[in-house]
Formats: C-alpha cells, sequence, structure tokens
C-alpha cells in the first residue's frame, strides 16, 4: 500500500504574497543539484567553446590575450578547487601553493635534468596529486575547519621552503625555464599557440568536471558534502572519497601550475602564498563552486574586473571584497547560480515540486 | 544460528554505562521489536552494531563473520543497514539522487531494486522525486529515510523511531509498509515508543532498561511482565495496574 503525500496540493494554494517571495527565493537559490535541459546545455557549451576557440582572432590584441591566458589555467586550478569544495565540500585556502608543486617540480626538472614541458608534465601532476592526498590525511580525523587551517600553513611552510631552497629552488628570485618543446608545426612561442595550448587543458578540465558531475562518482563525493554519516550508513568510503578527491584535484593543480610556469617562463615564491591562494578560494566561491561553469566565471571575473575598470592593485583588492561579500550574501551560490536562476526564471516553468528543467548549468 | 549475533555486547560513554552487557539474536525473516524507555540504550545499541560508535567490549557477528568494529561503511556493504532517530537526507539534493546513491552502493553483488524509481514506488514518493530533500516535509522525509536505507538493498534493517514525529494516519501507512517487508526477504528490528503498533507489527519484544535486556518473547508475554511494567509505569504504580 503506497503512502500518498498532499505537499503538492498546498503549495498550490500559496496566496500571491508567497508567491513573489517563493520567485525572489528561487532567483537567489543554490541549484546546482536541478539540471537544465540536455539541449540546453549542449548549446551553452558549443557558444562557450566557439568563443574561447575564436577569441585570438577577435583583434583583442596582445595584453587582452595574456590575461585571458592567466584567466584560463587559474581556471583549471579552480576546476580541481571546485572539485574538491563543490562537490566534496572540502574547502582550501592554500590551493597556489598546490599549483606551485606542480609549477616548481617541472621547474626543477627542467633544471636538474633537461626534462621539458611534455615529459615533466606527469610528473608534476603526480607530485602535485600526492602532496595534495597528504595534506589531506589530517582531515580524516579532524572537521574541515582544521584542514582549512592546515592548507593555510602549508601555504606560508612552502613559501619558506622555496625561499631557503638554494639554488635547488632558486630561493626568493625562482626558477626561469625555457619554453614548451614545440610540437610538429607549432611552435608555443606565438603568444596565440600557447592559449590555444591552455584552452585545449582547460576543455580537458571542463570535460573532466561534467563527467564527475554526472557519474556516480560525483553523486559519491556530493552524499559525502551533505551527510557524512548517512554517507557512511549508506556504504560509502568517506575517508577514500575525501583522500581520493584531493588528489584529483591536485592533478588539476599539477597541469595548471605548468602550464602556469611555461606561460611566464619564470617562477618565484610570492607567485604561490596566501594572497594567491585566498584570490583563488575568491573566485571559486565567486563563480559558484558547484556550477559546472563557475570556476571559469570566477576566474574571468577577478582576472579582467581590474582592466575592464581600470583599478590599482589596491582597488582591485577592495572590489573584491565588496563582490565576495555581495555573492555571499545575496546569491549563495556564485555568479553561475544567479546566471542560471535568471536563465530559469526567463524560460518560465520553474517548478520546485518537480517539472521540466534537468541538467547541470 | 541467527543471523544478527550480539553477544556481551557493552558501550560506555565517559562514566555512562549505554550498553551494559547485551545478548541477541536476530534473524532476517520477522519483524523484532526493541522498547525501552528513554535513555535505555536502544539508539546506542543500533550505533554500535552499525559501527557508528565503537564497542567497549562484545562482540557483534553478521551471518557468521565478526564485524565489531569494522567501520561504519563495511557493515552497510554487508546488507545490515540502519535509519536514524533523526531523521536524515542528503538535504540540497533531489529525492531522486538521494535513493539513486544508495542504491549505487548497493548495487554491489546485485540489487533487490531493477532501478531507484522501484523504490520510490514502493514508499510512495515518486511524485516527489524531483524535489530537494531538505525542502520535504516531514513525514516525507521519514519516508525519503527509509528509501535511501532500503536502496542499500539490506537483509536486515535498523528501523530507530520511524514513526517519531508522524500524525496517526502517515504513522499507520508507514506501518504497512514496514509489515510489506520480512515476505521480501529483508528483516526488520524496530524501535517504537507505540506499543499497539508494536504488538501488532512485531514477532518479538525485546525491552531494554539501563542498557540491560530485562525481558524478551512474544509481545503479549513480554508486555505482561511485571519487571517490564515496574520499568515503564514505576513500582508505586504496580498495583494499580493489576
Ligand atoms: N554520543 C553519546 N555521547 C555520550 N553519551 C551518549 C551518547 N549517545 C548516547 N549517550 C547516552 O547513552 C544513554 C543511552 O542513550 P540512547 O541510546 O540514545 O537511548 P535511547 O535511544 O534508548 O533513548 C543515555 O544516557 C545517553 O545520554
Ligand atoms: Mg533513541
Amino acid at each position: 500500500m503506497p503512502m500518498t503525500d498532499n505537499s503538492a496540493a498546498k503549495t498550490g494554494a500559496a496566496t500571491e504574497g508567497a508567491r513573489a517571495r517563493d520567485r525572489l527565493a528561487l532567483l537567489t537559490a543554490d541549484n546546482a543539484s536541478v539540471p537544465l535541459p540536455a539541449g540546453v546545455q549542449a548549446v551553452t557549451a558549443i557558444l562557450l567553446a566557439a568563443l574561447l576557440i575564436a577569441l585570438p582572432w577577435l583583434g583583442l590584441g596582445y595584453r587582452f590575450l595574456s590575461i585571458a591566458i592567466t584567466t584560463l589555467y587559474t581556471a583549471i586550478g579552480l576546476y580541481g578547487l571546485g572539485l574538491q569544495f563543490g562537490q566534496a565540500g572540502i574547502m582550501s585556502v592554500g590551493h597556489a601553493a598546490l599549483m606551485g608543486v606542480g609549477a616548481y617540480a617541472s621547474a626543477i626538472l627542467s633544471v636538474q635534468l633537461g626534462l621539458g614541458f611534455w615529459t615533466s608534465l606527469p610528473f608534476a601532476m603526480a607530485l602535485s596529486a600526492i602532496v595534495g592526498g597528504v595534506i589531506g590525511l589530517p582531515t580524516l580525523r579532524v572537521g574541515g575547519q582544521h584542514y582549512i587551517i592546515i592548507t593555510f600553513c602549508f601555504c606560508a611552510l612552502f613559501v619558506i621552503v622555496l625561499t631557503n631552497g638554494g639554488t635547488f629552488t632558486g630561493s626568493a628570485t625562482g626558477l626561469d625555464v625555457g619554453s614548451v618543446t614545440p610540437l610538429p608545426g607549432i611552435n608555443f612561442d606565438k603568444l596565440s599557440n600557447n592559449y590555444y595550448l591552455v584552452l585545449a587543458a582547460l576543455f580537458l578540465a571542463l570535460a573532466a568536471t561534467y563527467l564527475i558531475g554526472i557519474s556516480r562518482y560525483g553523486r559519491t563525493l556530493r552524499a559525502i558534502r551533505e551527510n557524512e554519516q548517512l554517507a557512511r550508513s549508506v556504504g560509502i568510503n568517506v575517508d577514500l572519497h575525501k583522500l581520493g578527491v584531493l588528489m584529483v584535484s591536485g592533478l588539476f593543480a599539477g597541469l595548471a601550475g605548468v602550464l602556469q610556469l611555461y606561460y611566464l617562463r619564470h617562477i618565484s615564491p610570492t607567485l604561490f602564498g596566501a594572497f594567491p591562494s585566498l584570490y583563488l578560494a575568491l573566485m571559486v566561491m565567486l563563480g559558484g563552486a558547484r556550477y559546472l561553469y563557475g570556476p571559469l566565471i570566477g576566474a574571468v571575473i577577478v582576472n579582467f574586473l581590474p582592466e575592464v575598470l581600470n583599478l590599482d592593485p589596491v582597488d582591485s583588492r577592495i572590489a573584491y571584497g565588496v563582490c565576495l561579500l555581495l555573492v555571499i550574501l545575496l546569491l549563495p551560490g556564485g555568479v553561475a547560480a544567479g546566471i542560471k536562476n535568471i536563465y530559469c526564471a526567463l524560460a518560465g516553468g520553474f517548478d520546485r515540486q518537480g517539472g521540466g528543467l534537468n541538467g547541470r548549468a | 544460528m541467527a543471523a544478527l549475533e550480539v553477544r556481551g555486547l557493552r558501550k560506555q560513554f565517559g562514566g555512562v554505562v549505554a550498553l551494559n552487557g547485551i545478548d541477541l539474536d536476530i534473524d532476517t525473516d520477522r519483524v523484532v521489536g526493541i522498547v525501552g524507555p528513554n535513555g535505555s540504550g536502544k539508539t546506542t545499541l543500533f550505533n554500535v552494531v552499525t559501527g557508528v560508535h565503537p564497542a567497549t567490549g562484545g562482540t557483534v557477528s553478521w551471518q557468521g563473520q565478526d564485524i565489531t568494529n569494522i567501520g561504519a561503511h563495511r557493515i552497510a556493504r554487508k546488507r545490515l543497514v540502519r535509519t536514524f532517530q533523526q531523521a536524515m537526507s542528503f538535504p540540497g539534493l533531489t529525492v531522486d539522487e538521494n535513493v539513486r546513491i544508495a542504491w549505487e552502493q548497493g548495487r554491489r553483488g546485485g540489487s533487490r531494486w531493477a532501478s531507484p524509481g522501484m523504490i520510490l514506488d514502493f514508499v510512495g514518493l515518486a511524485p516527489l522525486g524531483k524535489a530537494i530533500a531538505g525542502s520535504l516535509p516531514f513525514g516525507s522525509l521519514r519516508r525519503l529515510g527509509l528509501a535511501v536505507a532500503l536502496g542499500v538493498s539490506p537483509e536486515l534493517l535498523l528501523l530507530d523511531e520511524p514513526g517519531a514525529g508522524l500524525n496517526d494516519s502517515e504513522a499507520q501507512a508507514f506501518a504497512a509498509v514496514i509489515a510489506q517487508l520480512p515476505p521480501q526477504g529483508i528483516g526488520v528490528c524496530l524501535i517504537d515508543h507505540d506499543m499497539d503498533m508494536m504488538s501488532e507489527l512485531c514477532d518479538r519484544l525485546i525491552v531494554l532498561d539501563f542498557g540491560t535486556k530485562i525481558a524478551e518473547g512474544p509481545p503479549a508475554e513480554v508486555l505482561a511482565d511485571p519487571k517490564v511494567r515496574e520499568v515503564y509505569l514505576g513500582p508505586d504504580k504496580k498495583a494499580a495496574l493489576s
């Protein structure tokens, strides 16, 4: 004998005022788990890919393209952070240091052993993943707040080690590398080719994030984020998955770090310290960690905002602070959540009790 | 040999002895009830058996294997599954996703459900599949808790006060669903305070008091037991009842 529920009928009888309030709530809500129709997802993906591929041909200039490259490799690092924070609920404020592990590993392999971009990349990514997992070990015993502090300490320690590493790490001056080993017919000294290299990596990161999001693995991570005790009681190995996602996040960070290294051709410890780490945390929250395009949106806003508004570094920090406060207060799901909600409101028929909209934005 | 065998189980929280040497045998073909006053250790018994808390002493064995302190997720994978006294869900996810998560875990080695949708149908939540679990009314949330536990494909289901907070008709509907489980090969061990419902549903009642089992047997017998009446009504009222 199935049981019945009459809550839907009750909602239907809501008054006009309550409905208006509902509408506002829907615009600001975090609807990451309510998917969009497959068609909408596909069109968004194609338009975005077309725009990103066409970017070097739009005649926006050298400076614009440089910022675009910075934005994209930052976004790749953010996709790792988005996975661990957005899906599994584990925030880090030391993520730049994890990118730094990849960047320095690759730079040291180049300086000491003469390994180029392509050969050092897998080692750098693997090392970032391992370090990410090792930093994560204490989280299994202590709570998430402690992990945040541990990541911050790791970040500070990493900078100290690099600064005192002598010629091995280049100390405060840092290390230099050559350019990316050319592929047949493609010379990465050309800025637009470097852009496409980073863009290809971003597409990989996006694809991986998308596939994880719709997979059983993604659901398992979200279960841990939502209720650890219940996750255990349905048979999920919470500890293993937490370590696992931190290592996957480390892979993304390592990839981003190596791309950063070979774009800048010179790295130094300050690139991977507390401030860059906090900026990464800011970007992922600003954009929306739970949304497919959230990390990219966050990276675009933070990297292009000072350029568009002509802000100096101090002003832009204040602007970020204000932005973050506004987003946290008004849009807990990030800018991506706002965009998705506006789309849903315009498309109509957003029905909390279930209805038409399926897919992640 | 019973499917679940608990021997001399002890659990201490600091100075509080929550379980003081419990022996139990529970099979998977019936509904067994556990009753006892608040604080008598019923929830702690479930918590220790399912690995939420480590045991201070004693053993738990399931289908002939020692499962004492092997970890909550390993116990769930052996299809010994529980619900929580506080209605629990993955609140930010849809009802569909909640059940799918459990179903995907229970699929290792074959699920009794061909799809998560079957579970929603069974507990009567199918129309609410797209709703966010955190926004469900309490009655539906209770049913979702049951659906998530069933999703793991349990052979024995430990239900901690599934009817708490439900109105009479909801509780009756819930009892009807529970009664359907043993014929499908899902044993039930049920904690509840509603003695009428327990007498009707359970083949056997176990009474706990201060972490000790004070009575066990068919409901009518157990409820007539003077020790049990004393626990529930206090020694001074014993005369008034009889
Ligand atoms: N996590 C805990 N920490 C400390 N004491 C606990 C904990 N859980 C239960 N207890 C204590 O154990 C005893 C039994 O509690 P419980 O098992 O919840 O009883 P019941 O479910 O029968 O009402 C109570 O005295 C309670 O205070
Ligand atoms: Mg209890």
